[in-house]
Order: structure tokens, then sequence, then C-alpha cells
């Protein structure tokens, strides 16, 4: 890219702790603003240019009301690459935790009358309505993570992210295994690492924030924890908690010795 | 090879002083059940009983993550002086840690010549203490349940002594540091000794036989046992982390913000890794677990045969110990072997 790529960065339903972490690479920010041109970036500035081309668009967030929907297809259209930021984004986050129920039923449970105020749709990430070109996971992403992929996009390339498991850093980091040790439902072995291990390190089970890593065997997993002792509602209420619109965390998935 | 003697109670006092030749590393105690090598101020925080600490000694000297050089563009790069500063004295290598080292040596100090690996390892002094094994061990069958080579001193214990096996002109160093600490070995040291090694060779509870194995892999290329392994495997690449001699490694390029300066990092690679074998244009060579699976255990028991006239596994049982989902080295060698494990 020669001239300075024009960016975006949105948000749709969530937390924006994703545009948080962009916000707080404080070190970072000002060689952020010199190599880039940002046009817009709601959370953080007003007036932004909402028609512009863009080179690059970062979008945190799920899409859960129709007008998400409208505005991812837009920035779509708008820019060259499209970025899911979060986990919210690339496999539908906490909002998509329980698909399951009706839309009708999780309002009314939620929200009692006032939910009737506003329009729902089944929870879902960007990659279920528009080609999504680089996903950065995590809940909330590593600022590491950011950075390098900024990097790499300003040179043209897309970065290398992690496709192992939470137990390679894990064990890279010589914590001993909560799984083994403690009897505890870890989800390490089928969560992309990238965290190196965040919550083992302080002696808590990984419970998935970072989706599923490639290729997750998930069937062995369940089997091992049934194992210990876990009944399959535990087991699924936890596979479910970041990451339930990924298909392969479906409870059809489940079902024992499917994937060698 | 000098053999002299080291009461116990000298112990103490010898391990103070250790430290004028590096910061002194062994094995202590960390979470419920494990063990870690980790720096020690005194010998009243070494865990003497260790039967095998997390991750083994590699770590020291292959790196997890390391930064090859730092570059910029116009500029050139960098080694990181880290990589060639610190002395370390390692102490409580049990035989089979020693036998990774060697063989990490044979591979890192080998056609090519891998400088990080050695730039460490030249600066670490090695010094081993025996050991008693648990039901995971299973170095007798590799042949690495003693060594006599890639030590420099070798501390077994005979009772309330230790018998010390002077193996390099530093470990002579080390011992003449301290030497009113030591004694010439007597006889009833040498009765100890030998007394000990007989009770040492049989309290090993797991055998299984290695020599033929290459030859029935071949013949079991196809077989089931790969297919069963394939679908518990996790591939979560513990195994291979936690593997005294698997040395895989992808290098990859960290780039900074201003366009023109970075890093180039390597980090430990695992075959059970869905893209270890995926090659340019999209084709994966292994895109089958079963596959992977099957390559680990090739690669330890069947290719090293061939390259060094050995297997690459010292038996030390951290893959079976540390597996997610339990599965056992010695179960899948006696599966493929068509044997009953006794
Ligand atoms: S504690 Fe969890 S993440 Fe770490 S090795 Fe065990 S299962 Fe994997
Ligand atoms: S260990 Fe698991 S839950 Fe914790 S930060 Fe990492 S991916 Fe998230
Ligand atoms: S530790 Fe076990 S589950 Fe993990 S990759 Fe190795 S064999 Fe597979
Ligand atoms: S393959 Fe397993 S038993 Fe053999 S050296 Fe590696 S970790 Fe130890």
């Amino acid at each position: 890219m020669s001239s300075k790529p024009k960016i975006g960065i949105y948000g749709l339903t969530g937390c924006a702790g994703d545009q948080l972490v962009i916000l707080n690479c404080e070190d970072e920010l000002l060689d952020i603003v010199g190599a880039t041109d940002i046009r817009s970036f709601p959370m953080a500035m007003s007036g932004g240019d909402e028609n512009c081309p863009l080179d690059i668009v970062f979008i945190d967030g799920t899409v859960v009301q129709p007008k998400d929907e409208e505005m991812l297809k837009r920035l779509r259209e708008r820019a060259n690459l499209l970025i899911a930021v979060g986990t919210c984004a690339v496999w539908g986050g906490v909002p998509a935790m329980e698909n399951k129920f009706s839309r009708e039923e999780v309002k009314k449970r939620v929200y009692g009358p006032t939910g009737d105020l506003f329009k729902t749709i089944t929870p879902q990430p960007l990659s279920s309505f528009v080609k999504v070109d680089l996903s950065i996971s995590g809940c909330p992403i590593e600022k590491e993570q950011l950075l390098q992929a900024v990097a790499s996009l300003l040179h043209g390339d897309l970065p290398r992210l992690p496709n192992y498991a939470v137990c390679t850093e894990c064990k890279m980091a010589e914590y001993p295994c909560l799984l083994i040790e403690k009897g505890h439902l870890c989800l390490g072995p089928i969560t992309v690492a990238g965290c190196k291990a965040r919550c083992p390190s302080y002696g808590r089970p990984c419970i998935g924030c970072r989706g599923p890593v490639e290729e997750a065997n998930i069937s062995s997993e369940v089997r091992l924890l049934k194992e210990k002792g876990f009944t399959p509602s535990d087991i699924q209420n936890r596979l479910r908690t970041f990451a339930g619109a990924a298909d392969s965390l479906q409870m059809e998935s489940l079902k024992e010795g499917t994937n060698a | 090879m000098k053999i002299i003697t080291l009461p116990k109670e000298n112990f103490a006092e010898f391990v103070g002083h250790l430290c004028s030749f590096g910061e002194i590393h062994a094995p202590i105690k960390r979470g419920d059940r494990s063990f870690v090598f980790a720096p020690v101020k005194d010998a009243s925080e070494i865990e003497l009983d260790c039967v095998r600490t997390i991750l083994p000694l590699k770590k020291y000297f292959f790196r997890p993550m390391e930064v090859m050089f730092n570059f910029c563009a116009g500029e050139g790069y960098e080694i990181p002086s880290e990589v060639t500063d610190k002395r370390i004295v390692v102490f409580g290598a049990h035989p089979c840690d020693i036998h990774g080292l060697n063989i990490l040596d044979m591979v890192f100090n080998g056609r090519y010549v891998d400088t990080y690996y050695l730039a460490r390892k030249s600066k670490a002094a090695i010094i081993g203490l025996d050991c008693i094994p648990d039901d995971l061990c299973f170095c007798r069958s590799t042949r690495t349940d003693f060594v006599d080579t890639g030590f420099d001193l070798f501390l077994s214990d005979i009772g309330d002594k230790y018998l010390v096996r002077v193996g390099t002109s530093l470990g002579d160093d080390m011992v003449r540091a301290a030497e009113s600490l030591f004694y010439e070995v007597q006889k009833e040291d040498r009765d100890a000794y030998k007394r000990k090694s007989i009770e040492r060779r049989e309290s090993f509870k797991t055998e299984i036989q290695l020599q033929d194995l290459p030859g029935i892999m071949d013949l079991e290329y196809e077989s089931q046992v790969w297919q069963d392994v394939g679908e518990t495997c996790l591939s979560c690449g513990t195994c291979s982390m936690v593997c005294p001699t698997c040395y895989c490694y992808s290098v990859f390029d960290e780039l900074d913000l201003d366009g023109s300066s970075g890093r180039r990092k390597r980090r430990w690679d695992c075959c059970l890794f869905k893209d270890y074998a995926l090659v340019a244009g999209g084709h994966n060579f292994r895109a089958k677990r079963s596959s992977r699976v099957k390559n680990r255990y090739f690669h330890k028991q069947r290719g090293f045969v061939s390259l060094y006239g050995r297997p690459s596994c010292v038996g030390c049982g951290r893959c079976k110990a540390q597996c997610p989902s339990g599965i056992d080295i010695v179960d899948v060698i006696t599966k493929l072997r068509s044997e009953t494990r006794v």
C-alpha cells in the first residue's frame, strides 16, 4: 500500500471491549495513527467519514439487531479488507450463548415487557453474513495480536496467528495441568491459543473465551470430561458460553469418535 | 573416570559452592504434584525425590520461544546478547534427561549446527542425580537408565553418601572448589553402589521390547491402532512440548509498526498440529490427525533409528504423564506389537 491505508473501526452489538483494547494501546497509538489514516472510529472520535471507501475495516461485536446486519453489509461494500475483531465478531460470543432458545423467549426472560421495544435476530458472527478476510479472536483480543495484525497489514500481508491449542502455550510456560492434577473442566485442549494460557497461569481452567482451535477434537474432549465426572450439560454450558455459534461445538458433533 | 564420595551432611555446603559456577537450577515443586527445574538459592529448596519435571532440560538451551535476531532495514541485524551471556548450573538431571540432551546434541551439533542451542549449552554445567523409577518410566527399555557421558558430575545415592562420578574438567573444578567436602571411595562404598545398582534395575515396573520395533512399525503401517489413537488425540501439542527430544521449531517474523524493523523468532512446533505439513498451494501432507499421530511415533521409533542408530525416545514417561486424553506410548507400542501388557 503506497499512501497511508484508510481505516475504519466499528462496533456492532457487544461490550465494545475489543475497541477498548485498540484505545488502550497507549504506547503504540501514535504509531498507528502515524502509519494509517483513521477515517472513522465512532467510539473514539466524532465527525468520521461514513461514506468514503476504506482499505481496512475492523469490526467488533455480534450481529444481534437488524441494524447490525445493515451496517455490516454496508461496511463490507466500503472496505477492501474486513477484519473480525474479538470472539463475538468471530464466533458469536456471549450474545449467541442462548441460541438454542427462540429470540422471543430469550427477550421475554431478560427484558420482560420492555423487550417488545426493540427488534433482535438470532445472534451470529460476521462470517454468517459477509466474507471475513481475517479473524482475530479473544475476549477481549490480545493487544500483541492486534499490533502484529496491523503491522502485517501495513506490509500488505496477513499476520500469522497461532492455530494450536491453549495447552501448547500452557506447557511452554510449564504450568501444571489443571485437568490432570485437579480434574477441572478445562477447555484448553480445544481452544485456540494466543492468550499464553492466562487462566491456567492463575490456577483457573480455560473457559474457552478465544473460541475453538481449528479441527478441535470435541468428541475426545467430551469423552475425557465425562470420565472425570462432568455431565453433558456441564460440558455443553461451558462450550456454549463464548462460541455457541461455532458449528464444531454444536451438540450433534459431540457424538464420540467422529473426526479422526 | 575420577570417582569420589560426598557425605550427605556435606551436600548443602557443596550446593552453596556451586553458585560461583553459575545460577543454580534444580527441581522444585509447582502445583499439587508437579515439579519444574527453576532457580534455587540453597539446597533446602531442592526436591531430591522428584521423578520428572513438567518440561525437560531442553527448555534451557532450545527455548520455547526466542528472538533469533532483531532486524532493521538499512542497518542489518543483531543477535540478542541474552543468548550467550548467562552461566547456569543444572542440578538433579536424571539419566534420561542427560540422554535427552545428548540426543539434542547429535541433532543440533550435527550436519546443521544450531548456534543458539550450542551457545547456551556451552555455558551450562550439568550435575546428574540418579532416581527411583515410577510406573511411567521405561528408560531401561530405551537403554537410557544409565548414563556415562553428557554430565560434569553425576551423583548416585548410596545410603548416607553420594558416589560422585566426575565427567569433565569443569566437574573436576567444581569438586576442587570444595575439596574438603569429598572423600576417597572405600570398599563399603563400592559394595553399596553395586547393591543399589541392582536394586534400581529391579525396580522398573514398565518394560517394552524396542529392538525390533522399526521393522514391526513398517509392517503395521496401516494398522487400525493409528486410527484409534487419532480419534483420541486432541492435537493439543502437549506431548511434543514436554518431550526431551522433540526438537521441531517454527520460524516467523514479527514486524514493528514503523514498517522497517522487527524480530525473527522461533517457537517450539509439533507434528500433531494441523498445519505442520501444510505447504504453499494449500496441500497438507498429513491432513488427518491419525497420520500425524503416526508421524510422531515413526519419527521417534523408526526414522531416528535409521539416521542415528537408536530411537530418540528416552523413556521418560512425560508424554503419558501430561497427555490430557491419557494416550500412553507404551500401550500404543504394545498394541502395535499385538502383545498384551503385563
Ligand atoms: S491446564 Fe488446561 S490448558 Fe493447560 S495443559 Fe491442562 S488442559 Fe491444557
Ligand atoms: S485460558 Fe482460555 S479462558 Fe483464559 S484467556 Fe485463555 S482462552 Fe480465554
Ligand atoms: S498430549 Fe495427547 S492429546 Fe495432546 S497431542 Fe499429544 S497425544 Fe494428542
Ligand atoms: S516420547 Fe514420551 S517417553 Fe519418549 S522421550 Fe518423549 S516424552 Fe519421554
